[in-house]
Order: structure tokens, then C-alpha cells, then sequence
């Protein structure tokens, strides 16, 4: 079978209609802060039956549908877009992250996971009909793949929402990302196993028992072995051989292995390059660089084919069930948000930041996609769970950072200048001593939080004895770490100004108190430099002195935010 | 006083003499006791052996006690560590062991890990001990991290070290991943820059609290693995004594197969490390 010249050049023409597509609203989607990926599914739709094949079904039969061959051809480029994306997906997995999580990250993920995988499997396994099950035999492989379609997260879009709000780096960041690495860990195994189940059904696979104990030994040797070579040859491979070409095709070679040799052992191809990939991603050696170029290839390159190719196989309109569909969504937001949130919460973080979890980690995206279409393939589920599966995945992308960020602006981890500031806790003084301010601030912290006075005072002046608190700019930070739960802060204005030893010899105006938790000596540095760096310029500084009360004074600093 | 008493494990072997000797040059310039301890059967043999030794390292026999210890050697270390009050370990090490030796635990790594007090690891002792001249102390910003750098900031001056870094380590896992959804590298390496920036200027208020004055310091932030990357800047940098805190652990079977953190410079050692803690 090979490819007439009319077959080229309408696969050609096929693919860049689908890269120009998916361009077009991914770029779209991204400047109005959206995940990419919706855009690209999106594109799909359009480009699809749903709506092209529709209105012009002869352009769309013409692109998409001319031979046989063709659509073979277009099929192989998007397995390939697949096995790349989870090759992807298991370098992006920090494994060393994942093992020595705290305990509030353990928490997050166990009930991440078991939370949602429950609420899928039972409410699939006693009420399948309302979940859209077409083959009734298949009711408990059909149970295990909702629980894990349940309880995927989908790292990627994670990780875009947490950047786009900017609290990557921060505690709440650092938790949902490993609380997300361990989910797409264990709900790969999970779905490789469903996998094997159907094909189990099929009959051309291995005996259940047999199958985990491939799966295992699998996972170990890779885990285990294949790592450490890895981990031995990247540094020659990436002396000796041309950079970055070499390391590109080793991994590439890795990657293409393992998946061919866990489809021939009757698991999915994606299993087997998604463990390769997460021995690659453990490496220290494999430079960030390469990690990029990898990345930048696979998802500007393939992924998009991918994405956009699930829109043609199927009428978005036509096969819509908004039953199936709100079954689907509601049980989707409950088992995720519901679950991640009890384990922040069990974890020791209060209502609201376990809300900004639970959310940050409902995201689906791009892994459901790919978990849906191969059950699709395998005959597990229908074009309407598809659909319904697909506008999941659409809906809670979309939904988690707005709601993140409603939920954000009550936070309590994400710590800055601004967001402690109290209007009760904010004086206009006319001290003329450096101890009569300190006092002065002291003394209305001891009594909005319910302090004893003296602990807090001699606190701050045994630290203000050791050196100057006095910045540059008409600023200075009194501070010091006690034994408190929160941290807090109060606003002294002097305009007269008050000799505080200064760098830049310029009296102190501007005079913040911190007091920090004793037992997080981090959280300190992290205000005091937040806090010279928001006022770095004298005029912001002078703007905030001439405030005439507090309530001008807070709104002027939040400007700054 | 920046350490009160020196403990050190008298071997026969080649390293032996010269362990003997760091150890009674730091005794001189910490101005603290030495113990010594010794691990095996108490003869005639064993004694004059000991007697030798201490003898070519010419130290008064009132100036140090002697430990007899029986069993496993690393057990018995330790054990002698907490009775004696001993508040720094020297031992010596071989700056990387085989792997079969890595998996299974030699003596000096086993101490490295479970050490209840401080341990100094001497990596290279010539047959004369030289003074540290190259001083790097990796930084957290933990009540121990401040006590590290007060610590290695007082030995420094003692030395009269020619130089001080203090690098801090950021992780941020899965940074790379950020470029997968929006295709642009550029965002990303500008959040990069911004995270330098800010663990920079946390670094300089730390070191600013801490009020180190006497002799001048370097700051550096790194990004990256922790422990990888600070190993590596020690090695290129070209220290002699690489400090870090590091809290006792019995490090488990797993740890090593998945390195993280300290296993990364015990594994291979940049230099010679001294490993704080309470």
C-alpha cells in the first residue's frame, strides 16, 4: 500500500490546514489566558464534522477523508503525537519530588486519587446506564476507567494556571505540582491496567494476575536498571555527540523502545513510554535545555495534530448527551476538588487554601483527552461519553484558575506585604524616638492580636540592637521572629521623620513592623525582601507617607500589587 | 567557643597519621579537648600500635583521653560520641566510594548520615595539614542553616580564609513544563530571572541578619537540584571545605537507590565537607 501522489499532497495539504487551525486558536486562547490545548481541541471541533463537515461536507470529506490511506497515514502521525506526549509527560514527573513529599503533599494526592476513583467506580459500577455504558459485560472494566478518568489530573494545564497566577514558586505551588506528579504516576498505572482488561475482553492479552505482575516488573526494571544507565551515558553521550542532536535521539530511541515492547507484551504503547520517560526526566545531568527542546518539538509539533485530530472523528453536536454530559461534570468537580481539599485540609491547611488546591487540581486537559481516545479506540466507551468526556475536560481546564483565583485573594500561604496589611493595625505617629515608635507599633499589635505587650517589645528590640533595621528611602522594617501562628504586620507613618541609622542616613518615615513565626524563619526573609523590593523607588514611598489615613494608605499600597 | 571537644576514630591504616594530625591542629585552633577513639580488641599489641601513632604526632599524653571501643565500628563511633559529649567527628573518606561499597554502606558514610554531633570529612589528608583556605557553606534559610554559617563564618576567620561564598539552592519542579503549554521559552526564562533575583536579595537579607563582619563574603543562588547543584559549584569553584547542615537521618535502602539532597555529596565528595548539626 503506498501513497498516490494526490494522497500526498492532500496529507500535506491536510496537516498544514490542521497546524494553521491549531495555531490560530491557540493563540487565541492563550491571549485571553486560556490553557493552549483548549484551543487546540477547539480548532479540532471546527475543522470536524461538528461544524466543517457540516456546513461543507465535500471540503471536509476532500481533506480529511480522500483514501484510505490517507486517514492510515493521518492516524500513525497521531499515535505518534501520543506516544510523544507521554514521553513528555513521564520526563516532566521529578520521581526524587514525588517519594519525599510532606506529609500535607502525601495527603493531597492519596485522597486526590482514591477520593475521585471512588465516587467514579460506584457511581459507574450501581448507575452505569445514567454514565452512558453500551456494553453491559463490560460494566467493571467500564467502573475502573471512569474512577481513573475521575482522578486524573493534568499536569500540564496545572502547571500553565499555577504560572499565570503566579504562585508557581510558593508554597500552594509546590504542593499541587507534586501533588500532581503523584497522580499522573498512579493514574497511568491504573489506566494501563483498564487497558489490559479490555484487551483482556478481546482475548489477545495477558491473565489479570499476570498482567500487574508485568506491569510491575516492568516499572522496576526501568525504574530501576534502566535509569541508572541512563543516568551513566547522558553525560557521554552528551560530551561526545553533537548537542543537542545526540541526547535528542537517545531519548527519542528510549522512548520508541519501551513503547513498542509494552504494546507487544499486551499493555498500550503509552505505559512503556511513559516509564522510560520518567527514568530520562530523573537524571541529573539531562539539562534543562534539553528538557525544553524537547518539549518545545512535542507540543508545538505533534501535540496540536493530536488534539486537533480528536475533533474530526466525531459530531460534537450529534453525539452531545447533556445528561451523560452533567453526570459527568458534576462527578468530575465533586471527586476532585472535594477530595484534593479534604487531604490539604486533613493535612493541617485551612478551608480556603485547601479550596485553592482542590481546584488548582481539578484541571483535566490534555491527559483526559488522551485517556479518552484510547478507550474510544479500544470499544470501551461511545462517541456520547466521549463527548461528555471531552467537555470535561474542557469545562474544569477553564474553570480552575478563575476560581483559583477568587480564592487566592483570601489566601492565607501566599504571603505579601499587601495582604497583611490591617487598617487597625496602621498609625499616624508623632514620636520623635525610634523606641517611642517601636513601643508605639508594639503596643497596638499586643492589642489587636491579643499579645503580651512586653513579649513582643523586648523581642524586637533585642533584634534592633543586634544591627539597624533601617533600609534606604525613608524606610524601615523593625521585625522579629516569635512564637505566633501568623504572621503579622503594622504601619507606622512619621512624617517628621526619625533618625534610624539608615544606609543612606535619610530619616525613617515609613516604618513596617514584622512579626514572623518563630518555627518558618523563611517566611521572614521572604516579606523583608518583598518588601524593599515593591518600594524601591522614593517617590512610591513619598506617595505612601502622604496617605491621610489608613484606608488611603492600603489602597495606595495594593496599586502597587 | 565553636566546637567544645573533637572526636576522632584512630585507624591504623595510611590515613591514620595524618587524620591524627588535623585533628590536633583543630584542637589548637578551636581551642577545645580531643578524644580519641579507638575501635577493636584492647592488647598489647593494639596498645603500643596507638602509643606510636601518637607519639609521631607528637601530642602530649595529657592532652587528649583515649576511647576503647568493641563491635561494629560505626555503631561504636557513635555510641562513643554520646557518651563522651563530642561535638565534631573528623573522619576521613575516600571522595568516592564503588558502587557495591555506596549501596552497602561504608563506616565513614554511615557516620556522615547518623552522626548525632558534627562531622568534618577530610577527603584528601597530606601527610602535613594545611589550613582551609576556600571556605563554602550551603545555605538554608532553617534556625540550623544560621547556625552553620555562624559557625564555619567563626572557623573561617580563625583559618583566616581567603574566601567565604554562601550559596543558597532553589528548587522549582517542573519549570520546564511551563514552556510545554504556552510554546514560549521566553516567559519562562524571564520567571527564571525573577526567581534569581528574589532568592538573591533573600540571601543578602539573611546573611545581613546574621551581622557576619570580619572578612568579606560572596553570595551566589543557584537554581536547580538541591544538593546536585551546590556540589557542583564547590567542585568548579574549586573549595577546600565545603560546609553543610544536615540533620542526623538513618538513610534507608531507597534513599539511595533514589538520590536526593545531601546523598548527592556524600556520594561524591567535592572536597572536604563539614556536615553541621545541633
Amino acid at each position: 500500500m503506498s501513497l498516490s501522489a494526490t494522497d500526498i499532497t492532500i496529507f500535506l495539504l491536510s496537516l498544514s490546514v490542521i497546524l494553521f487551525f491549531a495555531r490560530g486558536f491557540g493563540e487565541l486562547f492563550r491571549f485571553i489566558n486560556q490553557p493552549i490545548v483548549i484551543g487546540e481541541i477547539i480548532a479540532g471541533i471546527i475543522l470536524g464534522p461538528t461544524i466543517l463537515g457540516t456546513l461543507f461536507p465535500g471540503t471536509f470529506n476532500s481533506l480529511f477523508n480522500q483514501s484510505e490511506e490517507v486517514v492510515t497515514a493521518l492516524n500513525g502521525i497521531t499515535l505518534l503525537g501520543v506516544v510523544m506526549l507521554l514521553l513528555v509527560s513521564g520526563i516532566e514527573i521529578d520521581l526524587s519530588l514525588v517519594l519525599r513529599q510532606s506529609k500535607v503533599a502525601v495527603a493531597i494526592s492519596l485522597l486526590g486519587i482514591l477520593f475521585p476513583f471512588s465516587v467514579g467506580f460506584l457511581s459507574a459500577f450501581f448507575f452505569p446506564e445514567f454514565l452512558g455504558l453500551s456494553d453491559y459485560n463490560m460494566r467493571l472494566v467500564f467502573a475502573l476507567f471512569v474512577g481513573t478518568a475521575l482522578s486524573i489530573t493534568a499536569l500540564p494545564v496545572v502547571a500553565r494556571t499555577l504560572m499565570d497566577l503566579q504562585i508557581f514558586k510558593s508554597e500552594i505551588g509546590y504542593l499541587i505540582m507534586a501533588a500532581a506528579m503523584f497522580n499522573d504516576l498512579v493514574g497511568w498505572i491504573i489506566f494501563s491496567i483498564v487497558l489490559g482488561m479490555i484487551g483482556q475482553n478481546s482475548g489477545h492479552s495477558l491473565p489479570l494476575s499476570s498482567l500487574v505482575f508485568v506491569i510491575i516488573g516492568f516499572m522496576i526494571f526501568v525504574l530501576i536498571f534502566v535509569r541508572k544507565i541512563i543516568n551513566y551515558s547522558l553525560p557521554f553521550i552528551q560530551k561526545r555527540f553533537t548537542f543537542p542532536g545526540g541526547v535528542l535521539n537517545f531519548i527519542f530511541i528510549l522512548g520508541f523502545l519501551g513503547a513498542a515492547f509494552t504494546e507487544y507484551i499486551g499493555i498500550h504503547a503509552i505505559f512503556g513510554v511513559f516509564i522510560v520517560g520518567i527514568a530520562i526526566g530523573d537524571s541529573v545531568h539531562l539539562k534543562e535545555e534539553t528538557r525544553e527542546i524537547i518539549y518545545q518539538f512535542v507540543t508545538n509539533i505533534f501535540a496540536p495534530l493530536f488534539f486537533v485530530s480528536i475533533g474530526l472523528r466525531i459530531n460534537f453536536i450529534e453525539h452531545f448527551d447533556p445528561l451523560i454530559v452533567s453526570v459527568f461534570l458534576v462527578l468530575a468537580f465533586i471527586g476532585k476538588v472535594v477530595g484534593c481539599s479534604l487531604g490539604a485540609y486533613w493535612g493541617g491547611m485551612n478551608k480556603n487554601d485547601s479550596l485553592i488546591i482542590g481546584f488548582g487540581m481539578n484541571s483535566r486537559g490534555a491527559m483526559e483527552i488522551v485517556l479518552g481516545t484510547l478507550a474510544f479506540q479500544y470499544g470501551l466507551i461511545d462517541e456520547k461519553v466521549f463527548v461528555a468526556l471531552v467537555i470535561m475536560a474542557l469545562v474544569t481546564s477553564i474553570s480552575s484558575a478563575p476560581i483559583m483565583n477568587y480564592y487566592l485573594k483570601k489566601a492565607k500561604a501566599i504571603l505579601s506585604f499587601h495582604s497583611l496589611l490591617k487598617s487597625e493595625t496602621i498609625i499616624f505617629s508623632s514620636a520623635n524616638s525610634k523606641n517611642d515608635v517601636i513601643k508605639e507599633l508594639c503596643k497596638t499589635v499586643a492589642a489587636y492580636h491579643n499579645l503580651d505587650f512586653n513579649v513582643v517589645h523586648n523581642n524586637v528590640m533585642k533584634r534592633e540592637e543586634t544591627i539597624s533595621t533601617g533600609l534606604e528611602k525613608h524606610l524601615a522594617i523593625p521585625h522579629a521572629r516569635m512564637s505566633i501562628k501568623d504572621t503579622i504586620i503594622a504601619v507606622a507613618i512619621v512624617k517628621d521623620g526619625i533618625d534610624w541609622n539608615s544606609f543612606d542616613n535619610l530619616p525613617a518615615k515609613f516604618i513596617v513592623l514584622l512579626l514572623t513565626p518563630e518555627d518558618k524563619p523563611e517566611v521572614q526573609l521572604k516579606l523583608l525582601s518583598d518588601i524593599a523590593k515593591k518600594f524601591n523607588d522614593i517617590k512610591e514611598i513619598e506617595n505612601i507617607i502622604a496617605s491621610k489615613d489608613a484606608k488611603e494608605l492600603i489602597y495606595k499600597v495594593k496599586q502597587l500589587y | 567557643m565553636i566546637f567544645k571537644k573533637i572526636g576522632l576514630a584512630i585507624t591504623f591504616s595510611p590515613n591514620g597519621l595524618p587524620l591524627l594530625k588535623t585533628a590536633i591542629r583543630l584542637k589548637k585552633l578551636f581551642n577545645s579537648n580531643l578524644c580519641l577513639i579507638h575501635v577493636g580488641e584492647k592488647n598489647p599489641e593494639t596498645e603500643s600500635q596507638i602509643n606510636n601513632l601518637i607519639e609521631k604526632a607528637g601530642i602530649s599524653p595529657n592532652a587528649f583521653n583515649l576511647v576503647w571501643k568493641k563491635g561494629d565500628p560505626a555503631k561504636s563511633i557513635i555510641a562513643a560520641v554520646t557518651e563522651n559529649n563530642i561535638d565534631l567527628l573528623i573522619a576521613g573518606a575516600l571522595e568516592k566510594e564503588n558502587v557495591i561499597k555506596y549501596y552497602l554502606g561504608s563506616v565513614a558514610r554511615t557516620i556522615m548520615r547518623e552522626s548525632p554531633c558534627s562531622v568534618l570529612i577530610i577527603t584528601n589528608p597530606g601527610t602535613e595539614p594545611e589550613k582551609f583556605k576556600q571556605f563554602c557553606v550551603s545555605v538554608d534559610f532553617s534556625q540550623l542553616g544560621e547556625t552553620a554559617v555562624k559557625k564555619s563564618y567563626e572557623f573561617a576567620k580563625l583559618e583566616n580564609a581567603i574566601e567565604f561564598i554562601l550559596v543558597k539552592e532553589f528548587e522549582i519542579p517542573g519549570l520546564a513544563i511551563t514552556v510545554y503549554d504556552s510554546g514560549s521559552t521566553d516567559d519562562t526564562e524571564k520567571s527564571k530571572q525573577e526567581w534569581q533575583l528574589e532568592e538573591e536579595d533573600k540571601l543578602k537579607l539573611f546573611a545581613r541578619e546574621l551581622n557576619l563582619t570580619g572578612l568579606d563574603y560572596r553570595l551566589v543562588a543557584l537554581l536547580g537540584k538541591q544538593g546536585w547543584e551546590a556540589r557542583n559549584f564547590v567542585k568548579e569553584n574549586g573549595s577546600d571545605l565545603f560546609v553543610v547542615p544536615s540533620h542526623p537521618k538513618k538513610l534507608k535502602f531507597f534513599d539511595k537507590l533514589f538520590q536526593h539532597d545531601i546523598e548527592f555529596i556524600l556520594s561524591q565528595l567535592p572536597c572536604s565537607l563539614l556536615i553541621i548539626r545541633n
